[in-house]
């Protein structure tokens, strides 16, 4: 029977660690645990879509992304992503929903055959403001935890090493290939091939260098599957941590009251008690 | 051992058994209803069960573990990280109606089976929306983890039943019967779903429709249905390989699957809206008088079987540029190579490896 | 504790010729034992073999014994092996892991998957960190070092291993000759402590200096054996491999007409 590893931790830095490893946050919602960050983030996102309507989300979006962002100091930051990622949804749901609602009575404009609808409106901002709320949510998250944090509290508390081993490696190869994908278009261009003009001809490039890309990236899992053995990663049980985030009992109570609460939505939603 | 099963079985049961009591409404008309989804979602709480049970008799997870050979994880980040980079790209920059954020998926579900395929697509969406930085982040990824769970699944096991397997050289007869039982399936599929889900409020050939969008979209439709059966049947005799009519029966298949899970989350948590070019076509449908989960189903039908089409066609190509040697090394690889004269084993002194 | 291949053959899944026949190779404690050759002569393949890769992680065949003390480690699963006979390649960038964010964590990640206890583990890492001469680099990210600075990073993550031997197939063919210069420096000094190294290069020069026994192949056999200085000499020549350059030296200067004393001298003057 496997022994669970143990939840306190000793501070990184009493036993020569280097200082880079595991260094605390700035501010002190930084420095809550990343369980506890991302149980925020999911409820939120989950409550903004239960509660529905336009108000629920925006009270939602002030008291859960906004207040907190302002007290990790990050809430500029998390307004020009949020707005970044938030655009191109914005535009569809605008354009799309206020000219092309079904049954829309209350006209409010009129260009050509096109109409703008109250309901439409409505509508729209309706979902623009349940988008914004879970991606404000989700992006505060991705601004004050550090990937590789989240995923080493999941394998203290339990996760499999293989499975975290997998997480991590992805953070770190999405940027990787992105890099591999310049070289490898550097490389064709310098053979002739053409990446500006018409969306066509750009589209025919793409396979030059997305080819490439996919198979030397295949390839090269031969030569990383042989060096992870070579450093034993198939041995079967868990591995030592060499630091794991701080976690408290108060945190733990405040994740499994946002699951109640949220469950509690959830329910009230279903028995028709809200709106 | 058996309790593991049981319990999974009991756990799906429950989930289904729930599902129809809340939702309740599978009458025929219902074109968004969720029995889809249910199923999916009774999948997934089955495997968590069976999981949750095994690491209560054991304190670990090792026979799922198991599966994930050494290899097998050292794709999967490959596999991931080309999901979300392909499927940015066709997001942010091109808005054309499909996706290509499976190919990752797939090509692990081929190489590795259907657990590794679907833990690759589940984990590759919540990643994504999670802890990929701008301006790979994905907006609307995480809820769709279970659709690629599924994809993954899928692919898993009809790599398992040799589907992409290469078949090189066959007879024009065979080839014959290939093409047609494939141009049967597609054809067949789509003037059902054409009957059953796109007409009713509105007419794509009607002349006396009004609307010149769903006239155009229409003759649109029919043309990209002409063109990918003459495409197919170019690539079967081109190629002489068998092995088109399954990829392409296997792509179709997993792209209808795809749609009817992912339609009630799409109308459900975003009302269809996804920011992408699908956003479009579930506007025209709507406009034709559908309500949202019907839009969304209609708007899925059109693109999930086109998207897995072009997915599953791009896995076969990158397969076959594989080496046999790399391929063999995974743990379903021996399914996609051509069958020949295999290893000889047992000669005089000559081991493998330990077990 | 000498790692010790007797009549060792090995075959690729699916290939009909053995890429390795009979080969008999002693890897005693603390000394460096260099494998030269042409390109598929079968170097990188003994190394596998070698370390346990070959024929656990790739499949194939394998006959003869491999004994680690004496005592054969056929039955020994994959990570047993990697414990005691740890593996670095070519390629640097693909001995790192992908999961860490600092060369600390990055040389930690071996003691990690053994489960050792955490002091003992950052121990080890600062350990082979001084040993390959990389600890003032603890905190930099692996993957923006330069290619020979990655090589050692990888050296070093085995040797936070503790193994028994390190077995190293060509860690410089893929470095400019910076990168080449700064891994032979930290492998020279490795020499010297006493590590238990096999090596397999191509850069016979680099073997020549810090190999004390050397072994030459050709088609998968062993060709010669014996003391470095024998092996490394003018026979590598049809073995397709270009002697140490004190060898090509003395031959050019026997060429040129050199008086023979002069020869000597240099022969003394460019010894190891």
């Amino acid at each position: 029977m496997a022994r669970r590893p143990e939840l306190t931790v000793a501070s990184p830095r009493d036993r020569g660690l280097p200082e880079a490893i595991g260094r605390p946050g700035p501010s002190a919602f930084h420095r809550l645990n990343p369980l506890t960050k991302a149980t925020l983030a999911t409820m939120s996102a989950i409550a903004a879509v239960v509660v529905g309507g336009l108000v629920g989300p925006l009270i939602l979006l002030a008291l859960a992304v906004v207040l907190p962002a302002a007290a990790a100091g990050v809430l500029r930051r998390l307004a020009v992503t949020s707005v970044l990622l938030a655009l191109p949804i914005a535009l569809s749901a605008f354009v799309l929903n206020l000219f092309f609602f079904p049954g829309g009575q209350d006209v409010l404009l009129r260009i050509g055959p096109v109409v703008a609808t109250a309901e439409g409106l409505a509508f729209a901002l309706e979902i623009l403001v349940r988008i914004m709320a879970i991606s404000g949510a989700i992006t505060l998250f991705y601004l004050t935890t550090r990937p590789g944090d989240l995923v080493v509290d999941l394998e203290r508390r339990g996760v499999s090493p293989r499975i975290a081993f997998v997480a991590n490696a992805s953070v770190q190869t999405v940027p990787a290939m992105v890099e591999r994908a310049s070289q490898i278009t550097a490389a064709q261009r310098a053979r002739g091939l053409d990446t500006e003009g018409s969306f066509l001809r750009r589209a025919r490039g793409v396979v030059p260098i997305v080819g490439p890309v996919i198979l030397g990236s295949i390839a090269e899992v031969e030569e990383r599957t042989l060096a992870l053995e070579a450093r034993s990663f198939s041995r079967p049980g868990r591995r030592t941590l060499l630091w794991a985030p701080a976690d408290s009992a108060v945190e733990a109570v405040l994740r499994w009251a946002m699951v109640v609460a949220v469950i509690g939505l959830v329910v009230a939603r279903a028995t028709g008690a809200l709106a | 051992m058996f309790v593991r099963w049981l319990a999974a079985l009991i756990a799906f049961g429950a989930v289904a058994f729930l599902g129809i009591a809340v939702f309740g409404d599978f009458s025929a008309d219902a074109a968004g209803n969720s029995w889809a989804l249910i199923a999916a979602i009774g999948l997934a709480v089955g495997f968590v069960a069976y999981a949750a049970i095994e690491f209560a008799q054991t304190g670990g997870f090792a026979s799922i573990a198991r599966q994930f050979d050494i290899r097998t994880l050292a794709l999967m980040p490959v596999a991931i990280a080309i999901n979300i980079i392909l499927g940015a790209a066709v997001a942010n920059a091109l808005k054309i109606p499909i996706y290509l954020d499976s190919i990752g998926t797939i090509l692990v579900g081929a190489l590795a089976g259907p657990i590794p395929g679907a833990l690759t697509g589940f984990l590759a969406n919540i990643l994504w929306q999670y802890i990929i930085p701008p301006p790979f982040q994905g907006t609307v990824a995480a809820p769709f983890a279970i659709v690629a769970a599924v994809i993954g699944l899928l692919a898993g096991l009809f790599g398992r039943a040799g589907w992409l397997r290469p078949r090189p050289d066959r007879s024009l007869g065979e080839l014959a019967v290939g093409g047609v039982v494939a141009l049967v399936v597609v054809i067949g599929l789509a003037i059902y779903a054409y009957t059953r889900f796109y007409t009713g409020a509105f007419q794509f050939f009607n002349p006396e429709n009004d609307n010149v969008l769903f006239t155009v979209l229409g003759w649109l439709i029919a043309l990209l249905f002409v063109g990918f059966a003459v495409g197919f049947l170019v690539l079967l005799v081109l190629r002489r390989d068998l092995t088109v009519a399954y990829v392409t029966i296997a792509g179709v298949l997993t792209g209808v699957v795809a749609a009817l899970i992912s339609a009630p989350i799409s109308a459900n948590l975003f009302s269809g809206i996804t920011g992408s070019g699908t956003d479009f076509l579930v506007a025209a449908f709507r406009q034709a008088g559908s309500d949202i989960q019907t839009a969304t189903f209609q708007q899925g039908l059109l693109s999930d079987p086109v998207d897995k089409l072009v997915t599953f066609f791009v896995v076969y190509l990158v397969l076959n540029a594989m080496a046999r040697r790399s391929k063999a090394r995974f743990p379903q690889g021996e399914r996609l190579i051509e069958t020949d004269a295999t290893d000889t084993l047992g000669e005089a002194g000559w081991r493998g490896a330990p077990s | 504790m000498s790692l010790r291949l007797e009549a060792v053959g090995y075959r690729y899944a699916g290939a009909r010729q053995p890429a390795l026949l009979d080969v008999d190779l002693e890897l005693p404690d603390g000394a460096v034992v260099g494998v030269a050759g042409a390109s598929e002569a079968g170097k990188t393949t003994l190394c596998l073999v070698a370390a346990g890769l070959a024929p656990r992680a790739i499949g194939g065949r394998i006959r003869g014994t491999l004994t680690l003390d004496g005592e054969t480690i056929d039955a020994w699963p994959m990570h047993r092996v990697a414990a005691e006979i740890s593996i670095g390649f070519q390629n640097p960038a693909t001995q790192l892991s992908g999961v860490t964010t600092t060369v600390f964590e990055e040389v930690a990640f071996g003691p990690m998957n053994l489960a050792l206890a955490r002091d003992e583990i950052i121990d080890r890492a600062w350990d082979a960190l001084e040993a390959v001469g990389l600890a003032d680099l603890a905190e930099r990210d692996p993957w923006r070092l330069s290619g020979g600075q990655q090589q050692l990073v990888a050296i070093a993550g085995l040797l936070a291993m503790r193994p028994r031997h390190l077995v190293l197939d060509e860690p410089t063919a893929q470095l400019d000759p910076a990168g080449t210069q700064l891994v032979g420096d930290a492998l020279l000094r490795l020499a010297q402590r006493g590590a238990s190294i096999l090596i397999a290069e191509q850069k016979t020069d680099l073997l020549a200096a810090v190999c004390d026994t050397a072994v030459a192949l050709r088609h998968g056999r062993v060709a010669a054996a014996g003391p470095a200085a024998e092996v490394l000499g003018a026979g590598l020549d049809e073995l397709g491999v270009a002697p140490p350059a004190r060898v090509r030296l003395q031959r050019a200067a026997r060429k040129a007409g050199l008086p023979p004393d002069v020869i000597g001298r240099l022969a003394e003057a460019t010894a190891r």
